[in-house]
């Protein structure tokens, strides 16, 4: 193998990542310098840049804000995905922990039923429990949570029962023997174990929760919107669209997505690894 | 106080494998109790019943005079040591050993000190603020001894604890335990499938197979008098040699028929009354065959054999011989050994003689 | 002492069990019986047994979204994984900035299906418009559309899970095929593919799931225009449902089909592939 050849191959890859990189990054840069155009503009000319005629400043943001109400949007797609996830990883860490331990017919038929649902698409589920959360009055923020944390519930104690098996029974025992009984042994020492598997099914379940357009339009409706409703309710009544708005709003929807990766970029990427390995 | 008493325990599993079989034993306040035998013999599971990690199916657990066969692990003043260490992997080392004083509400300033004692005792002073997995073998071993000695129980429980650390070490942390035992008033109970770590540490020892304790002895006499085959050659290293023979009891003659050999026996009352022809083992441990010609006894028969292979040990060898269809092994000093493919005389002394019943395979005193 | 820990199941296992019982199987079992029956709203159900499914089959809308799914997910589910294993492969050689590329590319992924879709719905018709169209002018189009746009999703997604498996490979395996004299070609074809059978395996099961469950992208990109020739499987059931009265049990009807579809799709996927795993 030559040198010479390998730094070919060099160039070669770095004028094809660029190139990626370019394409990756361009739509969302397209919608970023359309969102001040003036809305007329924006149809009809999409991939220039706003110039004196074109620019429209902050008129997009300020009437797409109205439109949507945005931050009470952004505020309640905060609300329902931060419970919901918390609920999850609480509670189904508990219930994996739980159908790990104790053996019986009955932990090992609820441990093959949460997997099952997994394949299972919402579209099966729909419409049946959009009526069941009517009729149980979870047809709210709060009772939304309750909803995410049953149809989340398989593939979160599925990767948490994964991890259960891998922790040696002894550390619960010494525990035991230190002095806790299942709840203190389960949030003192299980629990602080976990923590690595807890971060995975946080991630996972936040960027399914936090993205969810189907769901919460038809258990909450439209009345309380969160972001994705508010963006697609942007969509008049013969798909006519204020293109304006549509794109200021886009980009305040990818802001706050765009910084929490930038943050947790280490945890989501192996998060995901993690969790695709294990469902 | 703190005796322990079994009494008829049983463990008993759903699928009605019985792991412990009408176990009683009785351990003095502050003894030093080995538990041994081969995996699966029931041993571990006895020590889980006694810290309360298992269910006693039937018959009674006290320590000291309180029956505790349903009395939590946490309120049987115990503590234990795992074979895996079982350390909390996200908590410090400092915080490893406080975390059971904490949830006995223990005041802090109180925790600060025996940890630091407990640390100083077992030289880990440097490591409180590591994790374990910063920790080598030999030094998590050392946190996990910290984790039972800072709540000073009563009774120590320990299963295997030195099974996953190297040869050196082992030998070591043998001696540290045993000076520990010394230095603290508790009762220890030590479970091992290794024979030397029960010859050299406990003041009694208990052999278990499977499920049932064959004998409860001090070490030397457990070597001494082994009750029966099984004891005999689990204790030892070599292993004792086994040869079957046929009992001759004729005309005031005693001896054990063994090829064309005449082996004479000790004329205890219990062989005489046995019948002739009866099939026995006579058990021999290798250092108590005789190969120095300057030893030997002048009324018994001198054997004949072959060495097949010579171990040399330094101070000296183990020779594998055959004599017939019977593979001795034999202890000799090295100065005096026969080399491989020579023949060799011995002699059985009839003192040293262990001779078992073939069909029960215990022994016949 | 297992016994101790059984007397806390209330504590631990029933707010997950009765929210799954609410969420789950409830609905799921009441949309199978449902399936067999004519109704509007759950409590005026009439059982009809199979005359659904016969009129899900016999529904031209259905019998096209379920042809366009399998369409798209065959296309989307190639395209997708062959870009991301090529990167994949680009980012383990020895050069610089990987980390950053990384980043970029697994970005898209977090953005939700209905954002993803109105910001293609401005590139697509942009380009568009130099030939005088909109996406909703032609199936086809939307049908390309909605292949880039999970491309776009999708890759980086792969992309890492194939990282990840192309960096557990030993590196003795590949000096030894070295050694051996392979090339790159024979290095890749020999060693690096037959030891990603695992990730390739969790990327095939995800794609294919992921595009054919998709929804959001779709209602936002052409919501089914024109006609109903871009409707997927799930946006058709969605609107068999709402948006079309006394057509209810044939929505469930379709949505049973879609699962058991699904289902099957799913697990003989991953009963090939797993064959295919070699251990390492």
């Amino acid at each position: 193998m030559t040198k010479g050849k390998t730094k070919l191959g060099h160039a070669l890859a770095y004028v094809i990542l660029i190139l990626m990189s370019v394409i990756f990054l361009a739509p969302i840069f397209i919608v970023l310098f359309n969102s001040f155009k003036s809305k007329l503009y924006i149809a009809s000319e999409p991939f220039r840049f706003p110039t004196a005629q074109t620019f429209a400043g902050l008129e997009n943001y300020i009437g797409g804000l109205a439109k949507t109400d945005f931050f009470s949007a952004f505020g309640r797609s905060l609300f329902i995905t931060v419970f919901s996830v918390a609920a999850i990883v609480l509670f189904t860490s508990m219930t994996a922990w739980y159908i790990t331990r104790v053996k019986n017919k009955f932990t090992s038929f609820l441990y093959y039923a949460f997997v099952f649902s997994m394949i299972v698409p919402f579209q099966m589920v729909m419409f049946t429990m959009v009526k069941t959360a009517n009729t149980l009055n979870l047809d709210n923020l709060w009772g939304i949570i309750v909803i995410y944390l049953g149809f989340g519930a398989g593939l979160s104690v599925f990767m948490f029962s994964g991890f259960v098996k891998s922790v040696p029974i002894e550390i619960e025992e010494a525990a035991m023997i230190d002095g806790c009984g299942p709840i203190r042994t389960f949030f003192l020492v299980v629990f602080p174990i976990m923590k690595p598997t807890a971060i995975t099914v946080a991630i996972l379940n936040a960027m399914w929760i936090w993205n969810d357009y189907l769901l919460p339009y038809l258990v909450i409706g439209t009345d309380y919107k969160t972001i994705p409703i508010a963006i697609q309710y942007l969509r008049g009544g013969y798909g006519s669209i204020d293109m304006g708005a549509m794109m200021a709003m886009l980009v305040l929807a990818i802001i706050p997505i765009v910084i929490f990766y930038l943050f947790c970029q280490k945890y989501i990427i192996k998060g995901v690894v993690a969790g695709a390995v294990k469902g | 106080m703190a005796s322990i008493t079994l009494k008829n325990v049983f463990k008993i599993y759903p699928d009605g494998f019985t792991a412990v079989n009408d176990l009683s034993l009785e351990i003095r306040d502050r003894e030093f109790v080995v538990l041994v035998g081969p995996s699966g013999c029931g041993k571990s599971t006895t020590l889980r019943m006694i810290a309360g990690l298992e269910e006693i199916s039937k018959g009674e657990l006290y320590i000291g005079d309180r029956l505790v066969n349903r009395i939590a692990p946490k309120d049987r003043d115990i503590a234990m040591v795992f074979q895996s260490y079982a350390l909390y992997p996200d908590k410090t080392v400092y915080k490893n050993i406080s975390f059971g004083l904490e949830r006995r509400k223990t005041p802090k300033d109180e925790i600060q000190k025996r940890v630091m004692q407990a640390a100083k005792i077992l030289d880990i002073e440097h490591l409180l603020n590591r994790k374990p997995r910063a920790l080598s073998g030999g030094q998590r071993q050392r946190v996990a001894l910290g984790r039972a000695i800072v709540r000073s129980p009563s009774v120590f429980l320990f299963d295997e604890p030195l099974s996953n650390l190297d040869a050196k070490l082992r030998t070591a942390m043998r001696s540290e335990i045993t000076k520990l035992h010394k230095n603290l008033d508790a009762t220890f109970i030590y479970v091992t499938h290794d024979q030397t770590e029960a010859m050299t540490m406990g003041d009694r020892i208990v052999v278990m197979k499977d499920g049932v304790v064959q004998q409860v002895a001090k070490p030397q006499e457990l070597y001494d008098a082994p009750c029966n085959m099984f004891v005999a050659g689990f204790i030892g290293s070599p292993q004792m040699n086994f040869i079957e023979a046929v009992l001759r009891n004729k005309n005031g003659r005693l001896y054990a028929a063994v090829n064309d050999e005449a082996i004479p026996l000790p004329k205890t009352e219990i062989l005489k009354e046995l019948p002739d022809g009866k099939r026995i083992v006579l058990g021999i441990r290798p250092e108590s065959i005789i190969t120095e010609k300057e030893r030997f006894l002048q009324d018994e028969p001198v054997l004949c054999g072959k060495v097949d292979i010579c171990e040399l040990m330094g101070s000296e060898v183990f020779l594998y011989v055959d004599c017939k269809d019977t593979r001795l092994t034999v202890r000799a000093p090295s100065y005096s050994a026969p080399k491989a493919d020579e023949e060799i005389l011995f002699q059985l002394p009839k003192s040293r003689l262990h001779i078992f019943d073939a069909e029960t395979e215990t022994v016949i005193r | 002492m297992r016994n101790n820990l059984k007397k806390y199941y209330p504590v631990f296992v029933l707010p997950t069990t009765a929210s799954f019982l609410i969420a789950f199987v409830f609905p799921f079992l009441a949309g199978i019986v449902l399936s067999f029956t004519k109704f509007t709203t759950v409590t005026n159900a009439k059982w009809v047994g199979f005359e659904n499914y016969i009129k899900a089959f016999s529904n031209e809308d259905f019998l096209n979204a379920l042809w366009f799914t399998v369409k798209f997910t065959i296309v989307s589910v190639i395209t997708i994984n062959i870009i991301a294993f090529a990167l994949a492969l680009l980012l383990t050689r020895s050069i610089k900035g990987t980390n950053l590329f990384r980043t970029v590319f697994f970005m898209p992924n977090l953005i939700g299906g209905i954002v993803l879709g109105y910001i293609w719905l401005l590139i697509i018709n942009g380009v568009l418009q130099f030939f005088g169209v909109t996406i909703t002018y032609d199936a086809s189009y939307g049908f390309w559309g909605l292949v880039i746009l999970t491309n776009w999703q999708l890759i980086g997604y792969m992309m890492i899970i194939y990282i990840a498996g192309i960096q557990n490979i030993p590196g003795d395996l590949i000096d030894a095929a070295k050694v051996d004299g392979a090339g790159f070609w024979g290095i890749l074809r020999h060693v690096i593919i037959p030891m990603v059978m695992p990730s390739v395996t969790i990327c095939l099961f995800l794609t294919i799931t992921n595009s054919f469950k998709l929804f959001d992208a779709n209602l936002a990109l052409t919501d089914g225009a024109p006609g109903r020739e871009t409707s997927m499987l799930a946006l058709d059931i969605y609107k068999t449902f709402y948006a079309r009265t006394g057509w209810q049990g044939v929505g469930q009807a379709k949505a049973v089909v879609f699962f058991i579809i699904l289902a099957a799709i799913a697990l003989l996927q991953l009963a090939i592939t797993r064959r295919r795993e070699v251990e390492a």
